[in-house]
């Protein structure tokens, strides 16, 4: 299965707590999307 | 110190990503108060996430492990960090995950991914730029769930499943998923025309949002024409797919059953999705003299499977399924009071009966189209943090709201059994992708000849119900 379609509905949160669907970051426009390691 | 490298190398390109009309997005593995400082550190303006149980970084078939944070390109590259100014912090999040870069354009086709091999193997912000050109090929990428991983599912799905708990919960999603094949929902359902009952919200939503977004037609058949409409609006921003419309339909009431289900067998019917839910504190009687639980559940349903049967049988791939709930485990099919005119009403009673008799329903039609091409199912999410969990059952809410699944999560089955070229065995009950059985105690069974009597029960209150008064009248005169 594509990436994107697999992360589409795909639901995390922001970094106050906030719910965002991954799919919707890039329904409009084309993002770069960068997981780190961790935040250390 | 090597995801700060990484960060600090694509917040400085960060202009010109914008200048190509796309966005930035940084996810972690921490909790979202180790994303805040994060933030600060490196004055982020764009979409900052966190997936604390690295869902998205599996999904993304992401590296894991202790050699490729300790082998000696590892110490290699972490000279090249110190000398490009970044610094070791305490490590915030998992320490054994490997990051990645992936460029992602809006008709979901990939341009670039990079999943690194080591701790400080970066892709190239050359590369992630080159990819962002208009005319950038799409990168052919699929990802499989490792064999080992399947297993592992299998194993602790095998340990959890006795505990209805670990099982019904998100945990229990999560040690399922980890066996789900990701190219079983790999489908386009362009040119399918998909129905949910109950879609303004929760699961029903979660479902129609998600076969909207595998291309298919969908018409939200809910109660109310405002939040059904919002919904509307709502999938077709998310999804870019236009064709999602709404009906407005109660199922309890069977006048609007007959209307609806007649305009919509005007045209194609592929999947049926019998979702609609209740459950009342207090006994309430619809216009045909039916309870409600029983009319919305059981009778509405079965109309409307029985009007669209036609346009079912013509479909290449008929489907229906029946979303029921663990809640039948506890009761027995019962017809001697269906409609809880003889005893005390209790709506938690009510609502498993009638979700046990969706169950036998969906086995009865099963057998009823067997040699068509429509497969019949009946599904339980598991428990899901639903708008109709938390208003029907506050306590159990308030309790268990920490462990819930998703909506999402608890639509996946429905959604793997409306899509997937997978699922097309038919008279099954399914969990989590996977046939379960349907009692755990022998007092819950039914006999052969009590399903018989369901379906009786409902063929005739399916054709009394919903008829005018003069309608009526004509048939007892007759």
């Amino acid at each position: 299965m594509p990436i994107a379609k697999q992360l589409s509905s795909m639901e995390l949160c922001d970094a106050d707590g906030a719910a965002c669907r991954l799919g919707a970051f890039w329904g409009e426009r084309p993002v770069v999307l960068v997981f780190v390691r961790q935040f250390g | 110190m090597f995801c700060r490298e990484q960060v600090a190398q694509l917040r400085d390109a960060q202009h010109e990503i914008r200048e190509r009309g796309a966005e930035l997005v940084i996810v972690g593995n921490g909790a979202p108060h180790f994303a805040r400082a994060f933030r600060e550190d490196f004055a982020l303006d764009g979409p900052l996430l966190v997936d604390p149980e690295l869902r998205a970084y599996r999904s993304a078939g992401l590296r894991r492990g202790r050699v490729e944070i300790f082998s000696p390109r590892v110490a290699w590259n972490g000279l090249r960090a110190i000398r490009s100014g970044a610094r070791q912090q305490a490590v915030q999040g998992d320490p054994w995950q490997l990051g990645g870069v992936f460029v992602i354009r809006p008709d979901g086709k990939l341009t670039f991914a990079h999943r690194s091999r080591e701790a400080g193997d970066h892709a190239p912000v050359a590369d992630v730029l080159a990819a962002l050109a208009p005319d950038a090929p799409p990168v052919e990428e699929t990802v499989a769930a490792p064999r080992a991983q399947v297993w592992l599912g299998r194993a602790l799905g095998a340990l959890v499943d006795p505990f209805i708990v670990n099982s019904f919960d998100r945990t229990g999603f999560r040690i399922h998923a980890l066996r789900f094949d990701p190219n079983d929902l790999d489908v386009d359902l362009g040119g399918r025309r998909c129905l949910v009952t109950g879609a303004n919200s929760g699961i029903g939503f979660e479902t129609a949002r998600a076969l909207a977004d595998l291309g298919a037609e969908v018409v939200l058949l809910c109660r109310n024409r405002e939040r059904g409409e919002e919904a509307v609006a709502r999938i077709r921003a998310e999804t870019g797919n236009a064709r999602v419309s709404l009906e407005v339909l109660d199922v309890s009431k069977l006048a609007d059953v007959r209307a609806v289900g007649a305009r919509l067998a005007a045209s194609r019917v592929d999947v049926l999705v019998h979702n609609a839910g209740v459950l009342p504190d207090a006994r309430t009687e619809t216009d045909d003299g039916l309870e409600t639980t029983f009319a919305t559940h059981v009778v509405g349903p079965f109309l409307l499977t029985k009007l669209l049967r036609k346009r079912l049988e013509e479909s290449p791939d008929g489907r229906v399924i029946w979303v029921s709930s663990g809640g039948m485990y506890t009761r027995a099919l019962n017809l001697t009071d269906p409609n809880w005119k003889k005893r005390a009403y209790d709506g938690v009673v009510a609502y498993a009966e009638t979700k046990r008799a969706q169950v036998v329903l969906s086995e009865l039609w099963a057998r009823e189209l067997a040699g068509t091409s429509v497969v019949v199912n009946a599904m339980h999410p598991g428990w899901a943090d639903t708008p109709a969990v938390a208003s029907s059952l506050p306590l159990f809410h308030r309790i268990t709201k920490a462990i819930l699944r998703t909506p999402a999560e608890g639509a996946d089955t429905v959604v793997w059994l409306a899509a997937s070229p997978k699922a097309r065995e038919t008279g099954r009950f399914w969990f989590d992708r996977e046939a379960r059985r349907t009692h755990f105690v022998p007092f819950t069974r039914n006999s052969e000849r009590e399903a018989r009597d369901l379906w009786k029960l409902c063929e005739k209150r399916a054709r009394s119900g919903g008829k005018t008064p003069d309608a009526r009248r004509r048939k007892v005169a007759r």
